[in-house]
C-alpha cells in the first residue's frame, strides 16, 4: 500500500521535473550548444600546443608559428565567449523555471480552498518554495553542462584515437577507470562528511539557541552552564571534524597519487610510441595535455548525477505540495445577506452533534471548555474545512454549496493568531477594506482601541510594522487586527479570543466598542473572556461537544454553576 | 537608538587567530612544512616530462621507462607528504575554529543585557549563525584550497625558472591581467553578494509572512495581492543571483585572456629559444604543458579571494564581540566573600532609562521583607518589568542601590548571585535539546529525581510523563513542541532547581487560556513558597494573595498596601479591580 503511494508520488515528481525541463527546452538547447563550443575549445588547446610544437617550434618556421598562434588565440576567444554565454543561458533556464515554480507554490498555498494536508508548518512550506525549488531547477543548467562535457569528452577521445590508436585507447579506458577509483575512495568519505556536517549543524544550532534564549539565561544566571553546554557540543563537533579532515586529506592525497600515476603511464606509452616514430613529439605533448584535460569534464559527470538525484527528490516534495487535494470541495453559490447561521448535528474534533441557531444582527458569545471545539467551530464557519458530519447553513443555504471565496466576502472569520504584515499600521488596517473612507477607518480604530496603539507609536498611523507585526506587543497586534476586521464590516463577523493579550480595562472598553460598531450585524465571539461574554446578547456554552448552557452572561453567571466555574477558572 | 556590537580591526582579528594558533604551533609547522615539501617534490615532474619528450625526439626508448617510473614515484612521495600536511593543517584549523567559536559564545552569553539590546539581538544572532558559518566554511574549504593553489603556483614559477628563466618571464605576461581582473572582481563581488543576500532574506521573509499568515490571507481574500508580493520578491532575488553569475562569467573570461596571452608568449619564447639552440624541444614542451596546468590553480585561487575577504569580515565581527567587556557572569572567579544574610530586598532611589533623558523609573524605593510576596500591578509602560529586571540584577540601575539580605547586589560574585536571586522573564524559551538538559541549565548537577520533583511541584509531571521519552525527550526547536503553558511551567521548574533566596516572576500569564492561567498561578505559588517573591501580576487573583501590592504608573509607585486596604481606599487600584471583576461576579 505504502509502496504504491510512494511510487505515485515519485511519478508525480518526475512528471513535474520533466514538464519544467520541457518548458525551458529552447534555452537549454541553446545553452548546450554554446557550452559544447566551450568544451571543444578547451579540448583543442592542448591539441594546438602539440601542433605548434610540431609545426613551428621543431621546424623553426615563423610563418607557421604566427598562423597557429592566431588559431590558438581564436580558439581562446571562442571558448571564452561560448563558455560565458552558455553558462548564462543555462543558468537563465534554471532561473526561469524557479520563478514559475515559486509562483505556483505561492498560488497553491494561498488558494481559497486550502489544502487537505494542513499539518505542514509554514517553515516547511517555505523550505519547499526555496530550497527544494532551487535543487530541482539546478537540474536545468547541470543538464546543459553535462551534455556539453559529454561532447567534449567524445571530441577529445576522437582526436586522441586519430593521433594514435593504442594511446587513445589507453587514455579513454584509463581516465574513466581513474575516476571510478576516485569515486570508490570518496564514497565512504561522503558518509563520514554527513556525520561531520550533522555535528557541526548541531553545535551551530546549540549556539544559536542559547543566544536566542539569552534573556532566560541571564534571568537564571545560567551563563556558565550555558557556555559549558556549548563547549561540550563544540568539542564533539571538533572531534568529528578532525576525524573527517584526516580522511579527506587521505582522499586528496590518493587523488594526487592516482593522477600522477596516470600521467606517468601516458608519458611512458606515449614516449615509447614517439621514440619509435609512430607519433610525433607534438602529438605526445597533445596526448599528455588531453589526458589531463579529460579528467575535468569526466569528473563533472558525478556532479551532474548527484544534482539530478537531489533534484528529483525535491521535485517529489514540490509535486506533493502542488497536487495536494483541497481541504473543501464543491460549492459555487454566493451567500445571502441576512446572516442567520444554523448548525444541525455538526460533528468534528471537539464537537459531538451540535445543534444551534444564531440569530442575525446580534452578538452571540460562545464559551467552549475545549480548545479543539473552538478551533473546529471557527474553521467550519469560514469553510476552511467542512464538518465531518452534519450541516452548517447560512440563510438556509448549506456552506458546502457556497464558494469559499464568496462566502468569506460575507462571513469574516478571524484566525486566532492576529497575523499582521510588513508595512505601516494604516496599511494593515486598510487591508480589511482597501479604499475605505477616513471616517470609517477612524471608527474602526476607535472601536478596537487601535487608536491608542497608534498614539503610542512614533509616526502614529504611519508607524512601520515589521515582519508579521513583531515590532508590536501581543496586545497591540490584537487591537490592530481587530480594527482591520471591524473596518471590513462584514455581514457576519466571527472572532476567536481576540483580546487575550489586552489588559482588563482596555478589554472592557473593547467590549463596549464592539457592541456599538456591530449594532445590527451578526457577530460571533468564541471566547472565555468574561468582559466580552458580558457584552454579548446571548451566550452559548459548549461542553464535551454539545451545548450545555444558553442565555445572557449575567443569567448564566448566577444560575449555572458549571458556566460560572468555566468563566472563573 | 541602536549601537551595533563592535567589529574588530583586521590587525586585532589576526592577533586573536594567532593567539589561538600559538597553542598548536608544532602541528601547524609540521603541516605547512609537509605541504611545502610536497609541492617541492612536484617540481621534478616538468623536467622529467621534458626529458621524455627529448628522448622520444632522439628515438631513445630505453631511459623513457626509468623517467616514467620516476614520475610515478614523485607522485607517490608528493601524495604522502600532502596527506601529512593537509591532515595537520586541517586539524589545526579546526582547533583554532573551535577555540574561536567557544570564546565567542562564552562572551556572547556574558554580555550585559543592555549591551545586547543596544545592538539589537538580531545582530548577535546573525553573528552566531552566518558569521560563524562563513568562517567555518572558509577554514574547511577555501583556506586549504587557496594554500594548495598558491603553493602550486609559486613552485611552478620556480619550476619554469629552473627550465629556463626566460620561460618564467614569459609566463609573467599574464600577471598584470590577472591582478587587474581580481581587483575589478573584488570591488564588485562584495557589495553584489551583500545585495543578493539581502534580496534573498527579503524573499524568505515574504514567504514566511505570506504563508505564515495564510489563514488571514484567505479570510480577507488577499491571495492575489500576496502572490504578487511573493512574485516581486522572487523576481528581485533571482535577478540578483543572475547578476552574480554574470559577474563570475566575466571574471573567468577576463582570466581566459590572461591564459591566452601567457600561453602564446611561452610558446613564442620556446620557439625562439629552440631556434637559437638555447633550449631543447622537450624543455619548450614541458614549459608549455606546465603553463597549461597552471590555469586551474590560478583561477581557483583568484576566485577564492572574495570568499576569503568575506570570511575575514566575518572573523572581525566574531572577534569584535569578544572585545566587549562582559558582566563577569561567565567567569568562575570568586570575586568576593559577601553573602546575603537572608532574602530581604531593599532598593533605594532607583532610576533607569533605556533612552537617555527618558527615565522609565523615577527614583523608586522598595522594601520587600524576607519571605514575603510583593505583587506589582499597573498598565503597560508603568515600569513593572524594568523594576523586576533591576531587582534581579539582570539590568543595572542608572542610579540607586539594591541590596539583598544586606549585601549590595553589584558586589556579589556569580555563584552567590545565582543562589540569591533569579528572574523569570516574559520571554519564554525552551532550549533545544532534551528536557533534562534544559532543566540542567539551572542545576547542572541535579539527578533525574530532583528534576522530576521540580516538574511535579509545578504541575508538569502529567504531561512530562506522557512524553515519548520522558525527561530525555528532545524539546524546543526541531524537537517536540511545547505549548506556552508547558514552557512556562518549565521556566518555573528551573527556578525551583536553582533554589534562590529571591524569585522574581515577570511571566506572560495572560497568554495562556484561563484554565491554563489557574494552573500557572498555583505553580507560581509553589515556587514562591518559603522565599522572597516579587511578582508582576497580570491577573488580580495573584494580587489578592500577595503580602503587599505596589501599583505602578509612569515609573512611580502610586499606591501601595494590601489588596483589601487598596480596594477600600477607592483609588486607582480599586478602579482596576472593578474592571477586572466585572463579568466575573454573579449579577
Amino acid at each position: 500500500m505504502k509502496n504504491s503511494e510512494q511510487r505515485s508520488a515519485e511519478q508525480a515528481g518526475r512528471a513535474l521535473l520533466r514538464r519544467s525541463l520541457l518548458d525551458q527546452k529552447r534555452r537549454m538547447a541553446l545553452a548546450s550548444a554554446l557550452s559544447t563550443g566551450h568544451q571543444a575549445g578547451e579540448a583543442a588547446v592542448p591539441l594546438l600546443v602539440g601542433l605548434i610544437i610540431d609545426r613551428a617550434v621543431t621546424t623553426g618556421d615563423t610563418g607557421r608559428l604566427v598562423l597557429w598562434l592566431a588559431v590558438l588565440l581564436a580558439t581562446f576567444a571562442t571558448l571564452s565567449v561560448c563558455g560565458r554565454l552558455g553558462f548564462q543561458v543555462g543558468f537563465g533556464a534554471s532561473v526561469e523555471a524557479a520563478r514559475s515554480l515559486r509562483v505556483d507554490v505561492a498560488r497553491r498555498t494561498l488558494d481559497s480552498r486550502g489544502s487537505a494536508d494542513s499539518t505542514m508548518l509554514p517553515g516547511a512550506t517555505v523550505n519547499i518554495a526555496t530550497s527544494d525549488v532551487r535543487r530541482t531547477t539546478a537540474v536545468h543548467y547541470q543538464v546543459t553542462q553535462g551534455l556539453a562535457a559529454a561532447v567534449g569528452v567524445v571530441f577529445a577521445s576522437v582526436v586522441l584515437l586519430t593521433v594514435s590508436l593504442p594511446l587513445g585507447a589507453l587514455v579513454m579506458i584509463g581516465a574513466p577507470l581513474l575516476l571510478l577509483a576516485v569515486r570508490a575512495i570518496s564514497s565512504p568519505l561522503e558518509q563520514r562528511s554527513s556525520v561531520q556536517q550533522e555535528q557541526a549543524a548541531r553545535a551551530a544550532g546549540v549556539a544559536t539557541d542559547l543566544v536566542r534564549g539569552v534573556r532566560v539565561i541571564k534571568g537564571l544566571r545560567a551563563e556558565r552552564a550555558g557556555s559549558e553546554r556549548y563547549r561540550v557540543t563544540s568539542r564533539q563537533a571538533l572531534a568529528a571534524s578532525v576525524h573527517n579532515a584526516r580522511t579527506e586529506a587521505g582522499f586528496k592525497a590518493a587523488v594526487i597519487a592516482l593522477n600522477g600515476g596516470f600521467l606517468a603511464l601516458v608519458a611512458l606509452v606515449g614516449g615509447r610510441l614517439a621514440a619509435d616514430g609512430s607519433i610525433t613529439v607534438g602529438q605526445l605533448v597533445s596526448a599528455v595535455g588531453l589526458a589531463q584535460f579529460l579528467l575535468e569534464p569526466l569528473s563533472g559527470f558525478g556532479g551532474v548525477i548527484a544534482t539530478v538525484a537531489a533534484g528529483r527528490a525535491s521535485a517529489v516534495r514540490i509535486a506533493a505540495l502542488l497536487q495536494a487535494p483541497p481541504a473543501v470541495v464543491g460549492g459555487e453559490l454566493a451567500p445571502g445577506p441576512a446572516g442567520r447561521i444554523a448548525l444541525t448535528g455538526v460533528h468534528g474534533p471537539g464537537l459531538a452533534g451540535v445543534d444551534l441557531e444564531i440569530e442575525p444582527g446580534r452578538i452571540t458569545g460562545v464559551l467552549t471548555t475545549s480548545p479543539e471545539a473552538a478551533s473546529s467551530l471557527r474553521r467550519y464557519l469560514g469553510r476552511e474545512l467542512d464538518p465531518d458530519q452534519g450541516e452548517i447553513a447560512l440563510d438556509g443555504i448549506t456552506l458546502r454549496d457556497l464558494d469559499p471565496e464568496r462566502l468569506r466576502e460575507t462571513v469574516l472569520v478571524c484566525p486566532h493568531e492576529p497575523d499582521l504584515f510588513t508595512g505601516t499600521l494604516a496599511a494593515n488596517v486598510l487591508a480589511g477594506q482597501p479604499g475605505a473612507e477616513a471616517e470609517a477607518v477612524k471608527h474602526a480604530l476607535a472601536a478596537a482601541g487601535a487608536d491608542q496603539v497608534a498614539e503610542t507609536l512614533p509616526g502614529g498611523l504611519e508607524a512601520a510594522v515589521s515582519e508579521r507585526g513583531r515590532s508590536l506587543s501581543g496586545g497591540q497586534r490584537q487591537r490592530v487586527a481587530l480594527a482591520r476586521a471591524l473596518l471590513r464590516d462584514p455581514g457576519v463577523l466571527v472572532l476567536h479570543d481576540p483580546t487575550t493579550a489586552v489588559d482588563t480595562v482596555t478589554e472592557s472598553a473593547l467590549a463596549q466598542g464592539l457592541r456599538e460598531i456591530r449594532a445590527g450585524r451578526t457577530t460571533v465571539l468564541i471566547t472565555s473572556s468574561p468582559a466580552l461574554l458580558a457584552g454579548a446578547d446571548r451566550v452559548l456554552m459548549l461542553h464535551e461537544g454539545v451545548i450545555v448552557a444558553d442565555g445572557p452572561h449575567a443569567d448564566l453567571m448566577s444560575g449555572h454553576p458549571a458556566y460560572q466555574e468555566a468563566v472563573l477558572a | 537608538m541602536t549601537t551595533t556590537l563592535p567589529v574588530s580591526s583586521p590587525r586585532r582579528s589576526r592577533q586573536a587567530v594567532l593567539r589561538h594558533l600559538r597553542v598548536h604551533r608544532a602541528p601547524a609547522l609540521l603541516g605547512v612544512g609537509s605541504l611545502v615539501a610536497s609541492a617541492a617534490v612536484s617540481l621534478v615532474t616538468a623536467p622529467l616530462l621534458g626529458d621524455i619528450v627529448d628522448l622520444a625526439a632522439r628515438g631513445d626508448t630505453g631511459p623513457i621507462t626509468r623517467r616514467a617510473l620516476a614520475l610515478a614515484g614523485a607522485a607517490l612521495v608528493q601524495a604522502l607528504l600532502a596527506w601529512i600536511g593537509l591532515a595537520a593543517v586541517a586539524r589545526v584549523g579546526e582547533q583554532v575554529l573551535a577555540g574561536l567559536r567557544e570564546a565567542f559564545v562564552e562572551h556572547a552569553l556574558g554580555l550585559p543585557l543592555e549591551r545586547i539590546e543596544r545592538g539589537g539581538s538580531g545582530d548577535l544572532i546573525s553573528r552566531v549563525t552566518e558569521d560563524v558559518a562563513m568562517v567555518s566554511e572558509a577554514v574547511r574549504t577555501a583556506v586549504p584550497q587557496f594554500v594548495q593553489a598558491a603553493l602550486v603556483i609559486a613552485l611552478t614559477a620556480v619550476g619554469l625558472a629552473v627550465l629556463d628563466w626566460r620561460f618564467l618571464l614569459a609566463a609573467l605576461v599574464a600577471v598584470p591581467v590577472q591582478v587587474w581582473t581580481s581587483r575589478w572582481y573584488m570591488r564588485r563581488s562584495g557589495p553584489m553578494y551583500a545585495r543578493t543576500r539581502t534580496a534573498g532574506a527579503a524573499e524568505q521573509q515574504q514567504w514566511l509572512e505570506s504563508l505564515g499568515g495564510a489563514p488571514t490571507v484567505r479570510a480577507f481574500g488577499l491571495a492575489d495581492e500576496h502572490v504578487e508580493l511573493v512574485r516581486h520578491r522572487v523576481d528581485d532575488s533571482l535577478n540578483r543571483t543572475v547578476g552574480v553569475v554574470r559577474l563570475h562569467m566575466s571574471f573567468f573570461s577576463r582570466l581566459n585572456l590572461a591564459e591566452a596571452m601567457g600561453l602564446s608568449t611561452v610558446l613564442v619564447t620556446g620557439f625562439v629559444l629552440v631556434r637559437e639552440d638555447l633550449a631543447s624541444v622537450g624543455t619548450a614542451s614541458a614549459a608549455a604543458l606546465y603553463f597549461v596546468n597552471l590555469f586551474g590553480p590560478i583561477n581557483r585561487m583568484l576566485f577564492l579571494l572574495d570568499t576569503l575577504q568575506s570570511a575575514t569580515a566575518s572573523l572581525a565581527r566574531i572577534v569584535g564581540v569578544t572585545e566587549v567587556p562582559t558582566d563577569g557572569t561567565t567567569s568562575a572567579v570568586h570575586a568576593s566573600d559577601v553573602r546575603p544574610r537572608d532574602g530581604e530586598v531593599v532598593a533605594n532611589g532607583l532610576r533607569h532609562a533605556y533612552v537617555e533623558g527618558h527615565d522609565v523609573l523615577h527614583g523608586l524605593d522598595v522594601t520587600v521583607p524576607a519571605g514575603s510576596t510583593v505583587a506589582l500591578v499597573g498598565g503597560s509602560g508603568g515600569g513593572k518589568s524594568t523594576l523586576a529586571a533591576l531587582l534581579a540584577g539582570v539590568r543595572r540601575p542608572d542610579h540607586g542601590r539594591i541590596s539583598i539580605g544586606g549585601a549590595d547586589l553589584s558586589g556579589l560574585d556569580p555563584a552567590t548571585m545565582r543562589a540569591s536571586v533569579v528572574l523569570v522573564t516574559q520571554e519564554v524559551h525552551v532550549f533545544a535539546g532534551t528536557l533534562a538538559a534544559d532543566l540542567r541549565l539551572a542545576a547542572p548537577d541535579a539527578d533525574e529525581q530532583r528534576l522530576m520533583d521540580a516538574l511535579t511541584d509545578v504541575g508538569a509531571d502529567t504531561w512530562v510523563g506522557a512524553l515519548p521519552d520522558g525527561l530525555e525527550t528532545v524539546v524546543g526547536e526541531g524537537g517536540h513542541e511545547l505549548g506556552p503553558q508547558q514552557a512556562q511551567q518549565l521556566a518555573l521548574a528551573r527556578v525551583l532547581l536553582t533554589d534562590p533566596l529571591v524569585a522574581i516572576l515577570d511571566e506572560a500569564t495572560a497568554e495562556a487560556g484561563s484554565a491554563g492561567s489557574r494552573a500557572l498561578e498555583t505553580a507560581a505559588e509553589r515556587v514562591l513558597a518559603g522565599r522572597t517573591g516579587v511578582l508582576v501580576a497580570h491577573r488580580f487573583s495573584q494580587a489578592v494573595l500577595a503580602d503587599l501590592v505596589l501599583v505602578m504608573d509612569g515609573g512611580r509607585v502610586v499606591e501601595q498596601g494590601r489588596h483589601d486596604e487598596l480596594v477600600a481606599a477607592g483609588g486607582r487600584y480599586a478602579g482596576l479591580w472593578a474592571a477586572w471583576s466585572a463579568g466575573r461576579t454573579p449579577a
